[in-house]
C-alpha cells in the first residue's frame, strides 16, 4: 500500500498538538512528584508547585505538611527535571544523528559514545583515577571516555578525505568494539565484586543520582543544544538529501556533519556522565515523531524534544511504581516500553522508517 | 550566464579520468555532453559543480571563480539535476522543492511568502501542483526526477547542469523534462545518452571520449557517422528523418 501523505497523520493540527504535549508534560511532572514511598495527593503537589512557581500568588499551602513540600523539592523535583532534560537531550541527539549519518538506525550512541563512557566509568569504579580526580569519580570517567571515543571516531572517519556517513558508522562500531573489549578486560582482572556490580548498575542507566547541584550543567548543555538545533532545520533537511545534492544547494555537509557530531557527542557525553547509558529513547522517539509529524526538521525537532521528555517522565514514573518500593534502573524500562513500540511500528504498514 | 571551464584535469589515484577538457556555455545556450558510459561525462560535470575538486584547470561563471568560491555563492547561480535522488528519509514534494530555496537563505531566515510563490511556480512548470502533499519516496522514477527538476527551478539558477536527466524515463517524461528545461531560457549544460534528443534540444555539442573532448560543434557537425562510430564503437548511419526533418540515426547496419 502506498502512503500518499508524508506530512504525518497530524497535518494541520501541529500547533494544537504541541500545546497539548506541553500540557501533558506539566501534568505528568506534577503526577511524578506526587508518587513514591510517601504518597502526596495530586492536588497538594499542584498547590505546592504553583505556590513556589508564582511566589505565593497562586496555590495555597493551607493544611499541607512542610515535610511533603520538602520531599517534593529536595528529592522528587530534581529527578523529574533530570528525566525531562535527559529525555529531551537523548531524543534530540537521536534525531540529529539519524539525519547526520543519513541512517534510520542511528541513535545518540552511534559513534561509540556508550562503549567509551562505559570504559571510562569502569576504569573510574574499578581502578580509580587517583586522588586528584577522585571527587569527580564516575561522572568524570564516563564523560572523558565519551569525549575520547567520539574524537577518535571523528578522526578515524575523516582520514583520507570526506567523513561519509558509512565511514562514521563503521568507525563507531570498530572503536565501540575496541572499548568494550577493554572494559571487559578491566572487569575480568578486577578483584572487586562490589565494583563489578556497580559497573553493571551504571551501564543500565538510572535517574537515581539526580540532585539540584547537578542540574545547572546538565540543563545548560541540553538546553543550549536544543536551542542551537531548533534553528538548524534547514541544514538538517538538506542532510537528508545526501552529500551530492547538498553541495549543489550550497551546503558542504562534511563540515556541518562534524559540528553536529561534536555537539551531539558533548550533549550525550554529559547525559551519560550523570545518568549512565539509557537506551532506546534516542532511537525510537525521533521515529515516533516522524510517523506523527513527517521528516521536515522544522516540525520534527520541537516535537521530538517534547515527546522525548514526556516519554522519559513516564518511563521514570513506571520505574518507580512497577515494583513496590523498588527503584528500577530506567534503562530497563525504556527498553521494555521501547521494544514493543518499535515492533508495532515495524508491523504497522503506515510508517516505513524513512525508507 | 556564461560558463567557462578551461583545461580541467581530474585524477583518481593514478588514473587520469579527465585530461585537459575545456567546455564553454554561452548565455542561454543549451549545450549537450555526449559520450559512452565511463568516458568521464559525470566526472567532468562534478568537477564543474564543486562536487569534485579538479587537479588542474579553472571554472568561471561569468566573473565568478567557481573553484575558489564557497558552495553557497556558486549554488546561487548554478543548479544541478543529478542522478543521486534516493534518500533514507521521506519529505513531501512541497518540502523537497522548498529546499531549492536553501542557497538564497541565511541560516536563520524563515521561508517568506515569495519563496512559496517561487515553489508554486516551479511546481506548475513541472506539472506537479497536485503532488504537493505527496510523499517523495512513494513517487515513480519519472515523478521523482520532475520533483528534483522543480527543486532546481526553485533555486532560480542562471545556469543549469543536468547529468543524464532522462535516465530510466519513458519517452514522454524524457520530452517533458527537456522541454521544461528548454523553456526556462537559461544556460544549460546537459549530459545526454540519446543522440536524437541531443539533436532536438542542443544548440552545441561536446563529444567526450576517454576523458578528452573528442569533437565539438553544432549537432549536425559533430554527429557524423564517423564520430558516432569512434565514440560508441558501433556502426552507424545518419539520415534526415522524413517526419521531423531532423537528423536521425540508424545503428548496427
Amino acid at each position: 500500500m502506498q502512503r500518499l501523505e508524508s506530512r504525518g497523520i497530524t497535518g494541520c493540527f501541529y500547533y494544537p498538538i504541541i500545546l497539548l504535549l506541553l500540557f501533558l508534560i506539566a501534568v505528568s511532572a506534577v503526577y511524578s512528584v506526587s508518587i513514591g514511598q510517601v504518597h502526596i495527593p495530586f492536588g497538594q503537589s499542584m498547590n505546592i508547585l504553583l505556590h513556589a512557581l508564582t511566589n505565593g500568588k497562586l496555590g495555597s499551602l493551607h493544611g499541607i505538611q512542610e515535610s511533603n513540600s520538602n520531599i517534593i523539592f529536595q528529592i522528587r523535583m530534581p529527578r523529574v527535571i533530570f528525566a525531562l532534560l535527559i529525555g529531551m537531550g537523548l531524543s534530540l541527539c537521536g534525531a540529529v544523528m539519524q539525519a547526520t549519518v543519513q541512517n534510520p538506525l542511528a541513535d545518540p550512541y552511534i559513534i561509540g559514545i556508550s562503549s567509551g563512557a562505559s570504559l571510562g566509568a569502569t576504569i573510574a569504579i574499578l581502578i580509580g583515577f587517583g586522588s586528584f580526580f577522585a571527587n569527580f569519580g564516575v561522572a568524570f570517567g564516563a564523560f572523558a571516555g565519551a569525549a575520547v571515543t567520539s574524537a577518535a571516531v571523528l578522526l578515524l572517519s575523516s582520514i583520507g578525505g570526506r567523513a561519509t556517513s558509512v565511514k562514521l558508522i563503521l568507525s563507531g562500531v570498530v572503536i565501540g568494539a575496541f572499548c568494550s573489549s577493554f572494559s571487559d578486560l578491566v572487569i575480568y582482572f578486577a578483584n572487586n565484586a562490589e565494583g563489578v556490580q556497580q559497573v553493571a548498575f551504571w551501564s543500565m542507566g538510572s535517574l537515581a543520582p539526580s540532585s539540584w547541584e547537578k542540574i545547572p550543567i546538565l540543563a545548560a548543555v541540553v538546553l543550549l543544544g536544543c536551542v542551537f538545533f531548533l534553528f538548524q532545520h534547514r541544514v538538517l533537511n538538506t542532510m537528508l538529501l545526501g552529500d551530492e545534492s547538498a553541495v549543489t544547494l550550497g551546503i558542504n555537509l562534511s563540515i556541518f556533519r562534524k559540528i553536529y557530531m561534536v555537539l551531539a557527542a558533548l550533549i550525550t557525553g554529559t547525559m551519560v556522565a550523570y545518568a549512565g547509558t539509557i537506551g532506546f529513547v534516542g532511537l525510537i522517539v525521533p521515529h515516533i515523531c516522524r510517523g506523527l509529524f513527517g521528516a521536515d526538521h522544522k516540525r520534527l525537532i520541537p516535537a521530538t524534544l517534547l515527546i522525548g521528555s514526556l516519554f522519559m517522565i513516564w518511563a521514570d514514573i513506571l520505574s518507580r511504581i512497577l515494583i513496590h518500593n523498588v527503584d528500577l534502573p530506567i534503562g530497563i524500562i525504556t527498553s521494555v516500553i521501547g521494544s514493543p513500540l518499535f515492533i508495532y511500528m515495524i508491523v504497522k504498514k503506515g510508517y516505513k522508517f524513512g525508507g | 550566464m556564461e560558463l567557462t571551464a578551461k583545461n580541467l584535469q581530474v585524477r583518481r589515484g593514478k588514473k587520469e579520468i579527465i585530461k585537459n577538457a575545456s567546455v564553454f556555455v554561452r548565455n542561454r545556450q543549451f549545450v549537450g555532453l555526449i559520450g559512452p558510459n565511463g568516458c568521464g561525462k559525470s566526472t567532468l560535470l562534478k568537477s564543474i559543480y564543486k562536487s569534485l575538486t579538479p587537479h588542474g584547470g579553472t571554472v568561471f561563471l561569468n566573473d565568478l571563480d567557481v573553484l575558489k568560491s564557497t558552495e553557497k555563492k556558486v549554488s546561487q547561480h548554478l543548479g544541478v539535476v543529478g542522478q543521486f535522488n534516493e534518500m533514507s528519509f521521506d519529505l513531501t514534494v512541497e518540502q523537497m522543492v522548498l529546499l531549492g530555496r536553501t542557497p538564497h537563505k541565511k541560516l536563520l531566515e524563515p521561508d517568506q511568502s515569495d519563496d512559496y510563490q517561487i515553489v508554486e511556480e516551479a511546481l506548475r512548470r513541472t506539472r506537479l501542483t497536485h503532488y504537493r502533499t505527496r510523499s517523495y519516496l512513494s513517487l515513480s522514477g519519472g515523478e521523482k526526477q520532475r520533483v528534483i527538476l522543480a527543486r532546481t527551478i526553485a533555486q532560480q539558477p542562471e545556469l543549469m547542469i543536468l547529468d543524464e536527466p532522462t535516465n530510466h524515463l519513458d519517452i514522454r517524461y524524457q520530452f517533458e523534462i527537456l522541454s521544461c528545461v528548454k523553456q526556462l531560457g537559461i544556460s544549460v549544460l546537459a549530459a545526454l545518452h540519446d543522440l536524437e534528443l541531443a539533436v532536438m534540444y542542443c544548440d552545441y555539442i561536446y563529444a567526450v571520449k576517454d576523458g578528452e573532448i573528442f569533437a565539438h560543434g553544432k549537432p549536425e557537425e559533430v554527429l557524423t557517422p564517423e564520430t558516432v562510430e569512434a565514440l560508441y564503437q558501433i556502426k552507424c548511419r545518419t539520415y534526415i528523418n522524413p517526419v521531423t526533418h531532423r537528423l536521425g540515426f540508424a545503428y548496427g547496419i
